[in-house]
This record gives structure tokens, C-alpha cells and sequence, in this order.
């Protein structure tokens, strides 16, 4: 029944059973790019598909409310009056009325509800027990949207499969669900449950004494692997004469605990909480938690149970894992790394002095929850230490450890940090980019690469394929998959099948969830073992508080009567360019200069990224500036106190790490990208000052009204705004008539600029033309800040009058912006000449006193 | 007018309840006033009252003045002696007016109508009236209420007759925003001007309302004393869930909650009608992320809400839903304003939303009015189009002249021609007059 009962509401969505497309191996890893983006709000079975079993409770659900209602021998008029008046309205909710769910009487005292038709669970956060709820429902559910007082949840197959995995049982699930519910855990959800519940996790691959077994507590779930015929001949057996299958034949032994394994960094206090769940990294809560919902520590299987396990060849283990999908039993990797003692250990901890936060612990703790370490996703927001994260985790296993990222600066910036948080010697960490390809010496030690470097099979130098060959011929005890989200799942696949690896943790600031990515990222790494809450975060001072806001520039009659007429791409460029948009970036960047605010400005397009920068006489970077000059712009952003505004191209979504930077104007981004827009916000999260009282980050988002920009902004928000953040909309800038200076004041001055924007040419309207892939880089990334060299723009030929060309219709040539970044380059190595007259006169003067002295001594 | 006032204040019960629909102020000042058997001079009561107080006495002294509860004009204040009298008696008790409704003898063949048949019906009664108005429109098929509660709400312009079916007005959906205390007054309002075209008597009418506003909850009172004025009177009343009635014919009737509640603070409707907080208790919460949470298991409600919210999810005691630029737009085309729906959110703002400050997130109020203002973003200005001019020279000459006066709105030069705002017309009219004579002579 049960079964019966899955097949139909998830039968669609078990990873292995999809068919997967082979296109998505061309797709790009970007699922924002495509526009619109897809539907936000997808039930997790599409509806058409299942039979509609709520709708078919409810039925009987009302055929016996009906019933109930025999005895009460005379409905009042006013009874049927009110069933009459919820009839009426009962049509506004389609399928999602509820309202026949039977209240418990003390719902009152319980914090959530729970839809029967797609999982969704609602949450009051203002409860007494919110957060034990919170930390329940992170664990067993996605979330959709944690604001301040009410938040959203939802139950899916992935969801559960990570509950299982982190350790929770299925009825431990229900009984929690239902004691916190004020509607009794409607049965479909229970199906659903138990469906998704019953065979995930119920088996794990294990690496114990570099000998792979197959290990679960069930030994009859054992039997039933062991019927299929392709599992059967990839055991070992180690009992020779008996071939019948029978749970005295497995290897029992004792469950293994989380024992004596310190996370490093964490306090030592922690030893004596062996308990594992949800109640882990609170453990003074964990009383009131069990009191509450009745969870006790012996919830989590391996407390005092026995597993049960067999043998299987090392080489077969790719089919058995395979396979194991296939029969819906995915397999749980775990790596018992204490007890391996094949693999050398690798000598490295944490510095003394290095400490990590809260929740970083409780991330971790989720993944070395039973002293063996799991595979798993780690959710983190930009800016709240992920690689931090990263770096325990390889401390706590003290194995040989692989990091791929991707691209070649974000590979130093890894080892950098390696170096800075841990105490790895320089020589056993190793670098494997398109320039470096470097080895550790001795047995163990740290790799650093991309993904493109390890996935590329064609086209390889010699010494990248000596080096493939050294990173595929051994054993990982760890590999490290940072900004997993953006990684395209053919590639992934290529990785973790060349790569021999015991554990795998993910890192990813971003999932976007309504894509089929998180499916694979299921598959081939593990469930999501945490997911942080970011306005939590921002509240205990993690990460700085934020300030958005949106906003809105009217467009100028000229530029909107072009802007209507032009049909091309150059609508783009044309909305970026928008005298009113131009003037309002000039004020608030001069507004927050004054408020000494170091300030950010995004543009993805290079055209209006220049023409801003030029005309406002600021410094910026894109893909076609040097890199000896962008290291002078950083460093002059960074300790210059005169230079307060940089503007950054598509380079500077990722990895530039400024924290100097409080305020971020955004005035050209990438359609309605999501995952840009918090990457963006993540750039002043990790604001220096942001413990300072009352210190608030600034983002701004200027967007032409009127215009697509306005569709797209409200998209990109969307993520934001579900953790809580709120965008407030600026119509009006006090002030900003009176401006002195002000750009484009006059009427013929916006035309002038208007006849810019329309000669130029159709590519300038492109986002993000300034990057361009490298090997080892992953294609389309926009973490890419090594740009090849630039291509020579083509010769264009274009027509137009001649008085047009000799400069009739405001058309010039003269140039009148100079790059502001012209100026600091000559004034960087004679930085003399630009010293003030009193002190290179006073010097004058010193040195012709000294002269004189001297004449004078002789 | 006066004439009526003073029958009015005849009563005692009329007395007492307009007495209670005062401002505080007011109240003082015929308290002060009520016991004293002469007229005080203007100048010993304005000796009382501070300099910040004085606009409000002063204010509080018009308004009664033309209630003629107290009249000004003799430099001496003194109550109206009519008014004076009922309300002593209203006081003091005694009389045998029945102002305040004579109570039925005990019915010993029956029990006593109980509180809750009387919230029933009362609740009954009025939320088919807002059902309807509410769901009119929507394809759906609400119970009717009464032809006369559907005559009122066509008179007074909350509905209107769309073909051969009643549909609701943009007056009908701000009112449906409208506490229920309001409602109650707006719709009575309305009845006494259907009533003035009836030719029903106003003062009995008006006289009849305040007395049950003063009448008892639960005590069932007798129709006996009641004038034919208000004995047709009644069945309206009975329609709009203002008085219970066992049979139309019954010769007795209970003023229900709706009633008695008509000039006090204490709420119109039942509190706690089913496992929700009721109307009166704040139920809704609104997130920064737009989405509406509403603690509600009334249909009515949620319908109410249904208007400017989108709405997803229903629970048997929460519905949830959020804000959208579809939604707003469907309830501003409706005739809904911005500040209508802001102040619905804020009257019924949860308990748990009192704790912010302000009350409802910024973003989403400003968001709402934003979508408000996107819908008025063309100006019109009255003026006066110039074309045909003769000549260019013709053309710029006028122009410039416009333009001296400040009065050019548009122009255009290739066509000739320019748009100059009405103030501007007698004077270019003038203007070009002149010219053309000029030339022609």
C-alpha cells in the first residue's frame, strides 16, 4: 500500500530513475540565464501526473464530517449559513483549501502547519519553540522563505533523503512533524515520509581497512541487495561454505559512534555530547527540545545498535552504487577515516588561533555527526567563512585532500588561505592550474585545481597528463567541491568517476533549488547536510546588516523614445545609460563618500562600465585592463583614503575580497540572475566594520523605469527577499537637483550622450564581453578573472551623412573623459611629482641650505 | 430641522444616545452644564478653558450649537430646555415615556431567546448582506439577502445594476474595508435618507434607532408602544440583523448585539465566532516578503481579503497568500485606494506585527502605493490648441508673445503649432485679434 502509494506521488523524482538528458552536458551551468527562468513555485510531483490523493481524503474527510453531522439533529441556520459562505470562497483555493484538516485542540501552543498536497510547511518563528522547530525543519525540509515572523518550508524527496542520511529515522520524523504540528501529519504526507524514508540511507558504502563494505543496520535490506545478481557477484565472501543468505553471515559489529572525534577549533568541552541530530552544537537546548517534542538521543540508529555489513571487490563498487539506485536503495558514503590506515595521514590542524563560529561548527558537526565522515552540500551565504568550513573539515579528516574550485585565482586564494588558517607546510600543498602544475612531496597532502583541469580529457599536455595521472592513480581521503552550484552536472559526473574519493563535501553560498542540478548534486556528492539562515546571521554580527534598496530612475523622453523603437539588444545599453540613472549614481557616490563609505559599483556591461567610470573620473576594472594596473586600482582602493569608488565589472562578482567595501550601487547586471545578485550582496557582507554599532552595508539597484530592467530586478530580489531581506523603493533623491556638477544636466548634453549610446555598436550592449575563459576555467563562469587576451575589435563599416560624420548631430570625437585610471598609472612609480608645492619647495630650500653648509664647511 | 431635533430630544433614549455619540469634550461640557438652572455667561465657561484648548471648546460649542443641544447665540449658556429635561430623566431614571422600549411580560410557554441564537442570527444576517456585495461579480451565487436590504445598497450607490444583475461599486469595496461599526453606520445613514424619501417620519425613525441602541441585550421587548412609523420599521431592521424576531407577526422582539452596540465602543459583532480570534482582534501578518498571513477561519474575511490578495493556501484556522502587482492592481481597478488597503492591513495588524515599528514593513506599504501611483501618470491640462498659423514669421511671433505669458504647454514647430494652457486664451486670442487687424489694415 505504502509503496503503491510512493511510486505514485514521487515515482517521478527518484534521481537514478530519470531519464537524464544529454544535452545538459552542453547546457550552461547558469540556469538563471535562461529567460524567463523557470516558474519559481513547482510542486515536487508535477500535478497532473498523481493521482490526487488529498483531494480524495478530503472527499472522505467531508463524507464524514457530513456523517458527524446526522446526530446533531438540527443544524442551525446559521451552521449552514456559514457552510454555505465557506463554499463560496472555497473556489479562491482550488486544490489548497485545507480547512477540513481537523485542529488539534491545543494548536495553539504548536508553532506550524503542514499542506497535504505539496509538503509545504508553514512555521510561526514568533513560537516559544521556534527554534528547536527551525532546527528540525532545516533537517528534514528545504527552505523556502525565513523572514521575521513566518516561515516557509518544504518537504521534498531530497529533503528527506538528507534528514536520513544526517541520521533521523522515518517515524521519528513523523512523531516530531506531529507533535509540532496543529493539524495532524496529513496521511499523504506520512506516505510521503515513509516513501522517500524507507530506503534511503538504509544502506552506506564504507571504506573500512581500504576494504569496501556494504553496511547497514537492516541485515534483511542486506538479503534483498543480495538477491539481485549483479551485487551478488561483487561480494566478497568471506564465510566459505555457507552460500545461503542469511543475516548470521554478515560481519556484525558495533555501531559506530561520534567517540572521541574533536572537530578541531571547537571546544574541547564538546567531548562528552555524544549525541548527534538536531539537538547537536545546543546541547543546553536539547532538554527542552526532547521535553518538547519528545526527541531523545536514542533516536538516531546508531546509538546502540548493531550494522550489519558485506564484503564487496573494489572494483565493482561503481556498478554496485549504480545498481543500488537502480533498486532505490541509494547508497550513504561514509568515510571512516580514523580506522583507515592505508592512506597516509597528513600531519596538518588548525592554528591555535584560529576559531570557528557557531554555526560553522554545527555544519560540520552535521557531517562528522557519527565520527565518520559524511558526504554532503554545506549552505553557507558569501561572506560567512565557507572556506573556513572547507579547512576544518580537511583538518578533521587528516587526509590526502583534493580542492577543486573554479578558476585559477580562486585556486590561489585557497592555498592562501590553507596557509592562513592551518598549519600546512608550503610543501604539502600543491597547485594544478594551466600555469602550475606542482606535486606534494611525501605521502599525503593537499591538491588545489578547477574543475575544468581535472574534468578536460582531450587536448592535455604532457605534464597536465603526468599530473591527471598522479591525482587519478591514488586514493582521496577527501575532496573539497567549492561553489558547487555552478558546476555543469556533466563535469561533475567526469570528476567524481576519475577521482577516487573517500568523503566529498560541497560548498555553495546559492542553491538554487527548482532546477534538476540539485537532483545530480544529490546523487553525486550527498544531500544537503546544512543550510544557515541569513538574517539569523546578520543578527548575532556574522555577516553585516544590510540595507537595500531599489532604485528607480525615470528614463528621459529621448532615451525612452529610442528605447521603444530599438529592438535589438541595445535596449540594454540603452536603459544603462540613462542620463537620470547616470545622475543618481553620481549622487549617492557622492553621498556616501561624504559618509565615508568605501563604495562598490557594478556594471556588467563594459560599455557603460567605462562611460560611467570616465565621466564620474573614477577607477575601474574589467576584463580588458592589465593586471598590473588592476593590482594598482585594488591597492589604491584598498589604503588610498582619497580613492572611495571603484567600479567592477563581471570580475568582481566573486572572489575580489574587499572588505573595505560598505556600500554597493548596482547599475548593470545579468537579467534576472538570482544567484548574482546575492553573489553581489556578498561582497559587502563581510564588511570589515561590521561589528561597529548600528553599521549598515548600503546596496543600491538602479533601474530605469519603465523598461525590462524593472521585470528582471524583480526576479533577481527574489532570493534575497526569502531569507528576509527587504528592498525599499527610491523614487526621488533628496537633493539631487541641487548637485553642483551635476552630469548631463541639460538637454543637450543627454543627446550628445544619446548619440553615443546609439553609434555604438551592437556588441557593447553584451554582458560580460571582457571575459574570456581560459583553460582552467570553467566556460561561462563569471568567477573568471583570467582573461585571455583581448581580441582585436573587427572593422566595422557603418553608414551615415556626411554631416554626421564631420560632427552635425551633436557627434564628436574629441575625447573628453579621460580614464581615471590613466592618471594613477603615471602618477603610481613618479609618485614625487605629485607632491604638494610647499613640501618639494621646502625640500628646494633644505637642499640648497645643506649645499650651502657644505660650501661653507669647505 | 429644529423642530424635529427638539421632538427628538423629547426622549430620553434619543437624549442618551447621541449623548454618548459625543466627543469627550462635549460630553464635559453638558455635564457641566445639565444641573444648573440658570444660563452661566459665555465668558465664565471660556474662563476655564486653556489657550491650547481653545480651538477644540470652540469647535466643541459649534457642534452642539447646531445640534441645538446647546445654543449660543444669547451670550449666555444654557442648555435647551427640551434636551435638558430627557436627559435628566435619562439619567435619573423615571418616567413613563418608554423611550427606552417597554419589555415584553414573561412567555412562560417558551425560553428565553438565549445570547447566542441573537449573535447568530445577527452575524447571519449581516455577513449575507457583505457576502453578497463581496462575491457579486465573481460568477458565484450567494444567498440573497432581502429586496429591501438590496434596494438600500442600490440606493446608496454601494451596488449597481450591471444588465439585470447587482454588482458592486468601487464605494461598495472601500465599505466592505470599513470596521464593522462603520458599516453599520453607513448603511443606518443611508436608511434614514431612503426613509426621508418614503415619508416615513424622521423622528421616529431616528428616535426608534436610539432606542435600541439603549435597550438591553437578551430582554425581549414588546411592540406594543411602537408607532406605525416603527413598526414597518422592523422588517428592515429585522433584514439587517438589527433586531431578532420569533415570527414576523410576533408581537415581541430582541434587539441583537448590532443594536445595542450602536452608540457604545464595545464591538458591533460576537467576538470568537469559531476557533479564530474574531474581527475585532488583529489577525493578520504581513511579511517583508509580501506574503499575507491571516489568522482567520470567516469566510467573510478572507473574501474581504480575497480583493487585494492573492491567496494560496487555506488551513482550518489560517489562510495564507501575498501581495502582488496583480493583485493590488485587480483592487485599485476596483475602486480600492492604496491607503484603503494599508489601513486594512494596519487595523487588523496581528498582535505579533504591534511589536514593529512601524507596523507594517516599509518596503511593502511604499510597494503598494507605487503600483497606486503607476496607474496616474498622465496629467491632463484644459488648454487651447493653435494651428493653421499663416506664415513662419505669424508663427513665431505668437509663440514668442506665449511665451512672454508663460503659458506654452506644447510645442511643435515643423507642423506650426503649440498647445497654450486656458489661462493664456484670452489674452493670445487677443493677442493675434490685434495682429490680423493690424495686418489687414
Amino acid at each position: 500500500m505504502i509503496s503503491g502509494k510512493r511510486s505514485a506521488e514521487v515515482g517521478s523524482t527518484i534521481p537514478a530513475k530519470r531519464p537524464r538528458p544529454t544535452e545538459d552536458s552542453l547546457e550552461l551551468e547558469n540556469e538563471d540565464d535562461v529567460i524567463p527562468p523557470s516558474p519559481p513555485d513547482t510542486s515536487y510531483v508535477p500535478r497532473s501526473a498523481t493521482i490526487n490523493f488529498s483531494a480524495l481524503t478530503r472527499k472522505l474527510a467531508e463524507n464524514k464530517r457530513a456523517d458527524d453531522d446526522v446526530p446533531m439533529l438540527n443544524p442551525t441556520s446559521f451552521d449552514i449559513h456559514r457552510r454555505q459562505q465557506d463554499k463560496l470562497i472555497s473556489h479562491i483555493f482550488m486544490d489548497q483549501d485545507f480547512s477540513w484538516l481537523h485542529l488539534k485542540p491545543d494548536h495553539q501552543s504548536r508553532p506550524l502547519w503542514i499542506s497535504p498536497e505539496d509538503g509545504h510547511i508553514i512555521l510561526e518563528a514568533f513560537s516559544p519553540i521556534a527554534e528547536q522547530a527551525q532546527d528540525f525543519l532545516t533537517a528534514i525540509s528545504e527552505p523556502v522563505s525565513r523572514p521575521a515572523m513566518i516561515h516557509e518550508y518544504k518537504l521534498t524527496s531530497y529533503s528527506l533523503y538528507a534528514a536520513v542520511s544526517v541520521g533521523l529515522q522515518t517515524d521519528d520524523i513523523i512523531e516530531v512533524l506531529n507533535r509540532l504540528s496543529k493539524v495532524p501529519v496529513p496521511d499523504t504526507i506520512v506516505a510521503f515520509i515513509r516513501g522517500c524514508t524507507l530506503s534511503y540511507g538504509k544502506v552506506k558504502l564504507v571504506l573500512k581497512h581500504n576494504k569496501y563494505f556494504v553496511e547497514s543496520s537492516h541485515p534483511e535490506t542486506l538479503q534483498l541487495l543480495l538477491k539481485d545478481r549483479l551485487i551478488r557477484e561483487a561480494r566478497i565472501i568471506t564465510t566459505q561454505t555457507d552460500n545461503s543468505i542469511k543475516a548470521a553471515t554478515f560481519t556484525t559489529s558495533k555501531a559506530p559512534t561520534r567517540g572521541n572525534l574533536v572537530i578541531p577549533g571547537t571546544e574541547k568541552k564538546k567531548d562528552d555530547d555524544g549525541k548527534t541530530g538536531p539537538q547537536n552544537g545546543a546541547p543546553s537546548d536539547a532538554d527542552l527540545f526532547s521535553s518538547v517534542v519528545g526527541v531523545d538521543a536514542d533516536e538516531i540508529e546508531e546509538d546502540d545498535d548493531n550494522v550489519h555489513a558485506f564484503q564487496i571487490k573494489d572494483d565493482k563498487i561503481d556498478e554496485v552504487k549504480k545498481r543500488c539506485n537502480e533498486l532505490e536503495y541509494p547508497m550513504l558514503e561514509e568515510y571512516d577515516f580514523r580506522n583507515d590506515t592505508v592512506n597516509a595521514n597528513l600531519d596538518i590542524d588548525l592554528k591555535p588561533a584560529t576559531v570557528i563560529r557557531p554555526y560553522q561548527e554545527t555544519s560540520l558537526s552535521k557531517m562528522f555527526g557519527n565520527g565518520r565522515a559524511r558526504s554532503g552540500i554545506i549552505v553557507l551565504p558569501c561572506g560567512a567563512g565557507k572556506t573556513l568550513v572547507g579547512i576544518t573539515a580537511a583538518c578533521t579528516i587528516k587526509k590526502s585532500c583534493l580542492v577543486l574550485c573554479t578558476s585559477s585565482v580562486s585556486v590561489m586564494q585557497w592555498k592562501q588561505q590553507f596557509m592562513q588558517w592551518s598549519n600546512v607546510t608550503d610543501r604539502q600543498i600543491a597547485v594544478f592550474t594551466a600555469d602550475q602544475k606542482e606535486k606534494f612531496a611525501g605521502e599525503s597532502g593537499i591538491v588545489v585545481s578547477t574543475y575544468s583541469m581535472v574534468a578536460n580529457t582531450h587536448n592535455r599536455s604532457h605534464e597536465s597528463k603526468k599530473m591527471m595521472e598522479f591525482l587519478t592513480s591514488r586514493e582521496w581521503g577527501f575532496i573539497l567541491l567549492d561553489e558547487v552550484h555552478v558546476v555543469p552536472a556533466a563535469m561533475f559526473r567526469r570528476v567524481v568517476t576519475t577521482i577516487k574519493a573517500h568523503s566529498k563535501l560541497g560548498l555553495t553560498a546559492t542553491l538554487v533549488r527548482e532546477d534538476d542540478k540539485i537532483a545530480d548534486l544529490n546523487y553525486m556528492i550527498g544531500p544537503k547536510l546544512y543550510e544557515a539562515n541569513w538574517m539569523d546571521l546578520a543578527a548575532k554580527g556574522h555577516i553585516a546588516n544590510v540595507q537595500c534598496a531599489e532604485v528607480w530612475c525615470p528614463m528621459t523622453p529621448e532615451f525612452y523614445h529610442e528605447y521603444l523603437k530599438e529592438q535589438s539588444r541595445k535596449r540594454m545599453l540603452l536603459y544603462c545609460m540613462n542620463p537620470n540613472k547616470f545622475q543618481s549614481c553620481q549622487f549617492l557616490i557622492k553621498y556616501h563618500e561624504d559618509r565615508g563609505d568605501k563604495i562598490i559599483v557594478f556594471s556588467d556591461n563594459v560599455f557603460a562600465l567605462e562611460a560611467y567610470a570616465r565621466r564620474l573620473g573614477k577607477l575601474y576594472i574589467h576584463g580588458g585592463v592589465g593586471q598590473v594596473e588592476r593590482m594598482l586600482v585594488l591597492s589604491k582602493f584598498q589604503h588610498d583614503p582619497r580613492v572611495n569608488t571603484i567600479f567592477l565589472s563581471k570580475v568582481g562578482d566573486t572572489s575580489i575580497d574587499l572588505p573595505e567595501a560598505t556600500c554597493l550601487i548596482q547599475i548593470s547586471s545579468h537579467f534576472g540572475s538570482r544567484r548574482q545578485e546575492a553573489q553581489r550582496l556578498g561582497r559587502i557582507l563581510r564588511a570589515k566594520r561590521r561589528n561597529d554599532e548600528g553599521f549598515n552595508a548600503f546596496f543600491y539597484s538602479l533601474v530605469s523605469k519603465d523598461t525590462q530592467e524593472m521585470f528582471y530586478s524583480t526576479k533577481r530580489q527574489q532570493f534575497l527577499i526569502d531569507q528576509g531581506y527587504a528592498f525599499k523603493v527610491i523614487t526621488h533623491l533628496d537633493g539631487l537637483e541641487n548637485l553642483p556638477d551635476l552630469v548631463y544636466r541639460t538637454q543637450d548634453e543627454q543627446i550628445e550622450l544619446l548619440q553615443s549610446v546609439l553609434i555604438a555598436n551592437d556588441h557593447d550592449a553584451d554582458l560580460g564581453t571582457d571575459i574570456r575563459a581560459v583553460e582552467g576555467d570553467l566556460a561561462g563562469t563569471v568567477t573568471s578573472k583570467d582573461f585571455g587576451p583581448m581580441k582585436f575589435p573587427a572593422a566595422q563599416r557603418t553608414t551615415g551623412s556626411l554631416s554626421a560624420l564631420s560632427g552635425g548631430q551633436h557627434m564628436s570625437y574629441v575625447e573628453q573623459n579621460k580614464s581615471a585610471n590613466r592618471g594613477i598609472a603615471r602618477a603610481g612609480p613618479s609618485a614625487q611629482s605629485s607632491r604638494h608645492k610647499l613640501f618639494s619647495k621646502r625640500e628646494k630650500e633644505k637642499a640648497t641650505a645643506r649645499k650651502e653648509a657644505r660650501s661653507g664647511g669647505m | 430641522m429644529t423642530i424635529q431635533k427638539i421632538q427628538l430630544y423629547q426622549r430620553p433614549s434619543s437624549c442618551l444616545a447621541i449623548f454618548r455619540l459625543l466627543a469627550p469634550i462635549e460630553r464635559q461640557l453638558i455635564m457641566n452644564l445639565l444641573w444648573l438652572e440658570s444660563a452661566i455667561p459665555t465668558s465664565t465657561m471660556a474662563a476655564w478653558v486653556i489657550r491650547e484648548g481653545r480651538k477644540m471648546y470652540e469647535d466643541a460649542l459649534g457642534t452642539l450649537g447646531r445640534l441645538h443641544i446647546l445654543p449660543t447665540a444669547t451670550g449666555k449658556l444654557a442648555l435647551n430646555s427640551t434636551f435638558k429635561s430627557a436627559f435628566r430623566q435619562a439619567i435619573t431614571g423615571g418616567g413613563t415615556s418608554g423611550s427606552f422600549g417597554v419589555p415584553a411580560p414573561p412567555d412562560d410557554k417558551r425560553t428565553p431567546t438565549d445570547l447566542d441564537t441573537l449573535d447568530a442570527f445577527a452575524l447571519e444576517r449581516w455577513e449575507t448582506i457583505l457576502h453578497y456585495m463581496v462575491s457579486s461579480g465573481s460568477g458565484q451565487a450567494p444567498t440573497k439577502p432581502s429586496q429591501g436590504v438590496l434596494f438600500l445598497l442600490q440606493r446608496s450607490g454601494l451596488m449597481a445594476n450591471h444588465g439585470s444583475i447587482l454588482q458592486i461599486t468601487s464605494a461598495g469595496f472601500q465599505f466592505l474595508l470599513h470596521s464593522p461599526h462603520d458599516q453599520l453606520w453607513d448603511l443606518l445613514l443611508q436608511y434614514l435618507r431612503l426613509a426621508e424619501e418614503r415619508q416615513m417620519d424622521l423622528v421616529e425613525v431616528l428616535g426608534f434607532i436610539f432606542m435600541l441602541s439603549t435597550m438591553e441585550l437578551g430582554r425581549e421587548y414588546s411592540t406594543e408602544n411602537l408607532s406605525g412609523t416603527q413598526k414597518a420599521m422592523l422588517e428592515d431592521l429585522r433584514d439587517y440583523g438589527l433586531i431578532w424576531q420569533r415570527r414576523p407577526t410576533s408581537r415581541r422582539f430582541n434587539p441583537t448585539r448590532l443594536a445595542t452596540t450602536l452608540t457604545s465602543s464595545s464591538p458591533p459583532l460576537p467576538t470568537s465566532t469559531g476557533t479564530s480570534s474574531g474581527p475585532q482582534e488583529g489577525f493578520i501578518i504581513l511579511e517583508t516578503n509580501y506574503r499575507v498571513y491571516a489568522y482567520t477561519d470567516n469566510a467573510l474575511q478572507t473574501a474581504v481579503l480575497n480583493l487585494f490578495v492573492s491567496l494560496k493556501y487555506r488551513f482550518p484556522n489560517l489562510v495564507v497568500g501575498s501581495i502582488t502587482r496583480e493583485s493590488v492592481k485587480k483592487a485599485l481597478m476596483n475602486g480600492i485606494s492604496a491607503d484603503q488597503i494599508i489601513s486594512y492591513l494596519i487595523t487588523h495588524a496581528h498582535p505579533q506585527m504591534r511589536k514593529n515599528n512601524p507596523l507594517l514593513p516599509v518596503t511593502v506599504q511604499d510597494q503598494i502605493r507605487l503600483w497606486e501611483l503607476e496607474r496616474n501618470r498622465l496629467k491632463s491640462q484644459e488648454g487651447y490648441l493653435y494651428t493653421a498659423f499663416a506664415s513662419q514669421a505669424d508663427y513665431d511671433f505668437v509663440l514668442t508673445y506665449a511665451k512672454e505669458l508663460d503659458v506654452v504647454l506644447w510645442e511643435n514647430a515643423p507642423k506650426r503649432c503649440f498647445f497654450g494652457s486656458v489661462d493664456g486664451h484670452a489674452n493670445i486670442k487677443g493677442f493675434i485679434e490685434r495682429r490680423t487687424l493690424g495686418t489687414s489694415s
